[in-house]
C-alpha cells in the first residue's frame, strides 16, 4: 500500500508561487479599493458605460425588468452565443471521450464495404510483407473460427453480435427517500420552469437548466436508471440538445434579414412582467434552457456510465508492472 | 467589509494554485482548477458591489420612484454578474471534459498519478 500513498511534489515552489501571487494581487486589490471604507467601491464610483447603458435600456429596448438577463441574452447576446457553443463543444468532447464501443442495433458491414479499398491500399503499398500480414490475419481468424469464436472481440466488425444491452437494474432507495423525492420532484420541476418562463432570475435558462439536471439526478437516485431511461438516454437527449443549438442559431440568423444584424432583436415585445416580455430574450433563454439542461445531463450520465474499456489483466501482469516501476524508481 | 470577499477569493485561488502545482493526483489537480475558477466568481460579484447599492432589478420600485430612478441610481454592476454566469457555465464544461479525460487516463494507465503517465513525455 505504501506505493499508493500520495506525496506532494515541489512543495517549496508551490508555496513560493502561491504566496507571491497572493501578495501581488492582494496588494493590487487593496490599493485599487483604496484601503479604507471596508474596501468596497464607494457609491460615487461610476458604473462602466456598458453597465449603465444596460440599466437604462433594459426597459425601453426589451421591456424586461431584469437588466442582468438583458445583458446575458440581449446586449451581450453574441458573447452568450459563443459560450453556448463552447458548452456544446465540451459536451461533444465528453461524449466522444466516454462513449464505449456501442452495441449494434443492426448489421452495418464496414469490413465488407471497405474490402476493395483495403485490397487496393495493400497493393499500393505493395510489399510482400503486407501480403504476409494479411495472410497471417486470415490464418488468425481461421484459428478463431475453429475455436468457436471464444475470444472477446470478433475478428471483424461485421461479426459484432446484434442486440441491445440489458438496462441497469434499479437500485431503489428506502421508502422514506422515495416518498420525499416523489413529493419534491414536481415542486422542483415547476421551480425550474418558473425560472425560465418568468425570466425572473438573472440568467433564466442557465439556472433553470441546472435545476432540471437536479430533478433528473434526484429521480435517478431514488428510482434507479430503469425508471428514467425513457428520457435519459443518448438517443433522446442528444437530439434535444441539438434542437436547442439549432434554435439558437436560427434565432440569431433570422435577425440578419429582419434587422440587418446577426442576433438583432426581431421577436415582437410583449408588455413588461408578462410571460413573453423580453421578446427575443425569452426565446433565447428557453433555447438555452433546453441546451444547458440536456447538455449537462448528457455529460453527467456519460461520466456515470463510463465502463471499463480495457481487457482485464491477470495477477502476473500486475506484478510485472509493479516490479518494472520499482526498477525505474531505484 | 467587502475587502474580506476579495481576500477570500484570493486565498481560494492560491489554494487551488498550490494544489495544482504540488499534487500529482489528476483528480486533485482537477479539483484545484475548480477552486481557482470558483474564486473568480466571488471576486467578480464582489467587484460589482458599490457601497449601499441595490440589486440590478427594475421590479417594483419603492413608492414615489420610477424604474428609471433605479436605473440611474446606485446599483450593482449587471455586466460583472453576467460574466459570473458565463464563467460558471464554462467552469462546468471544463471540469466535465477534464474528469472524462481523467477517467480515460486512469483506465489506460491504471493510475491517476501524473508522474506515472509517461507516454507523452518527449
Amino acid at each position: 500500500m505504501s506505493r499508493i500513498a500520495e506525496r506532494t511534489h515541489r512543495r517549496a515552489v508551490g508555496v513560493v508561487l502561491a504566496v507571491c501571487f497572493l501578495g501581488v494581487v492582494g496588494w493590487t486589490l487593496l490599493s485599487v479599493s483604496g484601503w479604507g471604507g471596508g474596501g468596497q467601491l464607494s457609491a460615487e464610483t461610476p458604473l462602466p458605460a456598458i453597465a449603465r447603458r444596460a440599466m437604462l435600456q433594459a426597459l425601453p429596448a426589451f421591456l424586461t425588468t431584469e437588466p442582468v438577463s438583458a445583458v446575458v441574452y440581449g446586449f451581450r447576446g453574441f458573447d452568450t452565443f459563443g459560450e453556448t457553443f463552447l458548452l456544446f463543444a465540451a459536451i461533444v468532447s465528453v461524449v466522444v471521450l466516454t462513449r464505449a464501443k456501442e452495441t449494434r442495433h443492426g448489421f452495418i458491414g464496414e469490413e465488407r464495404a471497405g474490402h476493395e479499398e483495403q485490397q487496393e491500399e495493400e497493393q499500393d503499398q505493395g510489399g510482400e510483407q503486407k501480403e504476409q500480414t494479411s495472410g497471417e490475419r486470415d490464418a488468425q481468424s481461421a484459428e478463431r473460427e475453429e475455436e468457436g469464436r471464444d475470444t472477446s472481440s470478433p475478428p471483424t466488425p461485421d461479426d459484432e453480435p446484434v442486440g441491445t444491452q440489458e438496462p441497469d437494474r434499479a437500485q431503489a432507495m428506502t421508502v422514506i427517500t422515495r416518498t420525499s423525492i416523489r413529493a419534491m420532484l414536481p415542486l422542483l420541476l415547476v421551480a425550474g420552469f418558473y425560472l425560465v418562463a418568468e425570466n425572473y432570475s438573472p440568467g433564466g435558462g442557465f439556472p433553470a437548466g441546472a435545476v432540471m439536471l437536479g430533478v433528473i439526478l434526484m429521480a435517478y437516485t431514488a428510482f434507479g436508471y430503469a425508471r428514467i431511461s425513457g428520457v435519459v438516454n443518448p438517443d433522446v437527449l442528444e437530439i434535444v440538445e441539438q434542437v436547442g443549438a439549432v434554435a439558437i442559431v436560427a434565432l440569431f440568423a433570422i435577425g440578419l434579414p429582419l434587422t440587418g444584424s446577426f442576433g438583432g432583436s426581431w421577436v415582437p415585445l410583449a408588455p413588461q412582467e408578462t410571460l413573453r416580455s423580453g421578446g427575443m430574450l425569452q426565446v433565447f433563454s428557453i433555447s438555452e434552457f433546453v441546451e444547458v439542461g440536456s447538455g449537462l445531463t448528457i455529460a453527467v450520465f456519460a461520466l456515470l456510465g463510463m465502463r471499463h474499456d480495457w481487457v482485464e489483466s491477470d495477477e502476473s501482469d500486475d506484478e510485472e508492472d509493479g516490479a518494472g516501476e520499482e526498477d525505474a524508481r531505484s | 467589509m467587502i475587502v474580506v470577499n476579495y481576500l477570500a477569493a484570493l486565498l481560494v485561488f492560491c489554494l487551488g494554485l498550490y494544489v495544482v502545482i504540488t499534487q500529482r493526483n489528476i483528480v486533485k489537480m482537477v479539483m484545484g482548477l475548480s477552486l481557482m475558477e470558483t474564486s473568480t466568481y466571488v471576486l467578480a460579484l464582489s467587484l460589482a458591489y458599490r457601497a449601499g447599492s441595490t440589486a440590478p432589478i427594475l421590479l417594483h420600485p419603492p413608492a414615489g420612484k420610477s424604474e428609471q430612478d433605479i436605473a440611474h441610481g446606485n446599483v450593482a454592476d449587471p455586466v460583472l454578474q453576467n460574466i459570473c454566469l458565463t464563467a460558471i457555465v464554462i467552469g462546468v464544461a471544463v471540469t466535465a471534459v477534464l474528469l472524462a479525460t481523467a477517467v480515460r487516463l486512469a483506465q489506460h494507465y491504471r493510475s491517476v498519478d501524473a508522474d506515472r503517465i509517461r507516454q507523452l513525455r518527449g
